[in-house]
């Protein structure tokens, strides 16, 4: 073993791979986190070290998710600051205004270039059926996240809500916190920022509350989403290879997969914070609990749904406007919900089909208002509103329109039973994942207060023996391997 | 200091834990109550040797097929005893082959595994058997649909290609690559890296017909693939052997075809 061979490695493993960002579940991230901890820890009094000391750490974090777009967070944060500080100065309304504008043309602005230039000049080349040659944009991580918190500080401060910050790398910490920095939750100004002035200390319940949640989102991103994710993205990439039934279970399993995929990071994300003594807003609340659309966004991506609530849906008239314009409202909303997931039709079609059950249920409610609170009444919702979130899903998911719309045909038109005993006989670990899932989201949330309260108690070795036992699982399904193809036509 | 001491009983669950994982990276084969745990790549990924620059990486596939025209031979007229053997794209290849096969007076024996995957053949004694029921003096291998889109497959089923290639022995093969119908996440480079040049034929990039399913070629389109392969094997295949175009295109069969279920893991 040559020392050098070690050290040129190491280099090689801290230095930006495009194909490789650091997540929360990585080796690399593990083994950062064990040296910032200490260093956290001892400059924890001093405020302002502190502050740049996890600055520095984030913007690393970011680096190596992004590469060189580290200095777009930079450049963002400083003219973002800067405005609000203007914002704070001056009295004259139309040049505070002016001043929000620019701030949220700026920060949309980067956002619409990388995110969706190529959208709108494909769509504008399809207009005038011109020759269409993409840029060449590569799509920062996390730039969606941040945007959406630059503009809620912006407007929050316009509005009074919060006061800007005193100092640049105060605004450079609220918006790089490498917990939420790539994949949310989206955080808030006005309960963010209080926090890193208080500079609270964890205590050690809440440090080993989030060493609990950071085990549940290992265990839900990289070990079930993961794996059932190799299932579901075979039928996503070959849509009439297989039958009805087999894409039937393709689909219910990208519906837990991306629950718990994003869930999952969430909750390392919440348990991260947490470790450092902040506090970041619940993400997902049992979504596929949810017996309305309503609910369903009350429960799902709660960041996301309570800013487009408070930055879009409001400003727009919300529900003060009159009946038609709720419901014109909240369509917008989700029209602007969708198309944030991603530039593509299919999630403009996706968040949609959202605005337009919210409208219909909104509609219903008088009636459904009506109906007794029995156990049939409450299947049939919940069965209902999960139908409709999982069709509304194969869209989300599909390559194109046309590889949707085979998907549902297959399921509906291909389905037969002769395939459920194949089907799991050779895919048991596949079902058994997706079992546990379903079992988990059924129990009430009591039992995991329950469950994390023991964690908290237990001895050291107990902790140390599950958070063992949990990263061996992650390494023994790396390399699995979910059955592909069953072929009985032939 | 009275921070960082809150922070030992986290900080060490942490630490211990690394540690544990490193030594089961480092150790040579560990188990625990009998069970052989898989080690973290933490070793591989310190220890491996610095990749040297390959400009011509993304060519070298395209060209691993081709033998330098100084090593084509004159191809081999004696009958063979022909083995196909691999996944359910032998549907579509049989047909042909046997028709190569008639013509050309060679025995064509094909044992199609559904849904197998090099993973599947190099972890049974199943090919050991056919070489030895059917003892074959040439052998088709047609593997790598069903791992089109298997993560970080170079790494991890590197070994079974060369169970399956040291299986075989000194018995000339030409390795049919999958006929992709979407990118593939590296099955046709850890095949390239492993087969030498003039055994593997890439089929990644030819236009096919697709059956239902838009996986498989459709019968004809799988002849006209056969069809290409027997073009290219005497100009670059390193054993070729006479594959003389039949006259007409009826579909021939196999002296033997076993069909095996799928693997059901």
């Amino acid at each position: 073993m040559e020392m050098s061979n070690i050290f040129h490695n190491i280099c090689e493993v801290l230095r930006f791979e495009a194909d490789n960002p650091m997540i929360f579940s990585s080796g690399l991230f593990w083994v950062l986190f064990i040296i910032f901890i200490p260093v956290y820890a001892l400059l924890k009094k001093r405020l302002w070290q502190m502050v740049a000391f996890v600055v520095a750490f984030s913007l690393y974090f970011y680096y190596k998710s992004s590469g060189i777009f580290f200095l777009l967070l930079i450049g963002t944060s400083l003219i973002d600051w800067l405005l609000s500080k203007l914002v704070a100065m001056v009295e004259k309304r139309w040049l505070r205004r002016l001043c929000v504008a620019v701030s949220i043309v700026n920060s949309l602005g980067i956002l619409c270039y990388f995110k969706y230039a190529n959208f709108f000049m494909w769509n504008w080349n399809m207009m005038v059926q011109g020759n269409f040659q993409p840029l060449d944009i590569i799509l920062p991580v996390g730039i969606s996240f941040y945007t959406f918190q630059s503009i809620s500080y912006i407007v929050d401060v316009y509005k009074g809500a919060v006061s800007p910050t005193r100092t640049w790398l105060e605004y450079l910490f609220f918006l790089s916190f490498f917990p939420a920095l790539v994949a949310g939750p989206i955080v808030r100004a006005d309960y963010f920022l209080p926090q890193i002035r208080e500079n609270r200390h964890a205590t050690t319940d809440e440090m080993f509350g989030g060493l609990w949640l950071i085990i549940l989102g290992i265990i839900k991103k990289a070990i079930i989403a993961d794996y059932i994710a190799q299932y579901n993205d075979l039928i996503f990439e070959s849509p009439t290879g297989y039958s009805g039934f087999e894409s039937l279970m393709g689909l219910i399993g990208y519906v837990m997969q991306i629950y718990c995929d994003f869930s999952g990071y969430s909750d390392m994300a919440i348990g991260i914070a947490m470790i450092m003594g902040f506090r970041l807003m619940k993400n997902f609340d049992f979504p596929y609990k949810s017996k309305n659309l309503s609910e369903f966004w009350r429960r799902w991506h709660i960041s996301l749904s309570t800013w487009l609530r408070d930055y879009v849906y409001i400003p727009l008239g919300g529900n003060r406007k009159g009946t038609l314009r709720t419901y014109v409202n909240n369509f917008l909303t989700m029209l602007v919900g969708g198309l944030w997931h991603g530039a593509a039709w299919k999630f403009v079609f996706w968040g949609a089909m959202h605005g337009v059950g919210l409208a219909v249920h909104k509609a219903c409610q008088p009636m459904l208002r009506r109906l007794p609170d029995i156990w049939i009444v409450r299947a049939l919702s919940w069965g209902l509103t999960m139908v409709y979130v999982s069709l509304l899903f194969v869209f989300f998911r599909a390559a194109s329109w046309e590889d949707s719309w085979l998907i549902v045909k297959n399921i509906f038109t291909n389905f037969s039973l002769d395939y459920v005993v194949p089907f799991f006989t050779v895919r048991k670990v596949w079902a058994v994942m997706m079992v546990v899932i379903i079992g988990s989201h059924c129990l009430p949330s009591r039992v995991y207060d329950r469950l994390e309260c023991w964690f908290v108690k237990a001895p050291w070795a107990v902790k140390l023996l599950i958070f063992v036992v949990v990263v061996q699982l992650v390494i023994e399904f790396m390399t699995e391997n979910v059955a592909p193809f069953i072929y009985f036509q032939f | 200091m009275k921070s960082l001491k809150d922070y030992s009983g986290l900080w060490g669950v942490l630490s211990v834990a690394l540690l544990l994982i490193c030594i089961i990276s480092w150790a040579d084969g560990f188990s625990l109550f009998g069970i052989a745990l898989k080690p973290a790549p933490i070793a591989e990924r310190l220890t491996r040797e610095p990749e040297r620059p390959d400009v011509g990486a993304s060519v070298a596939l395209k060209q691993i097929a081709l033998l330098p025209v100084e090593k084509r031979l004159v191809a081999d007229t004696t009958s063979h005893s022909i083995l196909i053997f691999g996944d359910s794209m032998l549907e579509g290849l049989n047909r042909r082959l046997g028709a190569y096969a008639k013509e050309n007076g060679h025995t064509l024996n094909s044992v199609i595994w559904y849904s197998s995957t090099t993973k599947t053949w190099a972890e049974c004694d199943t090919l050991r058997h056919y070489l030895r029921r059917f003892k074959p003096t040439y052998v088709f291998i047609s593997l790598g649909g069903n791992e089109l889109f298997i993560r970080g497959i170079i790494e991890s089923r590197d070994r079974y290609v060369k169970k399956i290639l040291k299986e075989l022995g000194d018995i000339p093969y030409v390795w049919i690559g999958p006929p992709n119908w979407k990118e593939d996440t590296g099955i046709n480079e850890l095949i390239a890296n492993n087969v030498p040049a003039g055994r593997f034929f890439v089929s990644n990039g030819m236009k096919f017909d697709r059956q239902k399913d838009g996986a498989h070629p459709t019968y004809e389109s799988a002849a006209v693939w056969f069809d290409s392969i027997a073009r290219w094997m005497p100009l670059h295949a390193d054993h070729p052997i006479r594959m003389r175009r039949p006259n007409s295109s009826a579909p021939g069969r196999p002296a033997t075809v076993v069909a095996l279920q799928p693997p059901t893991n």
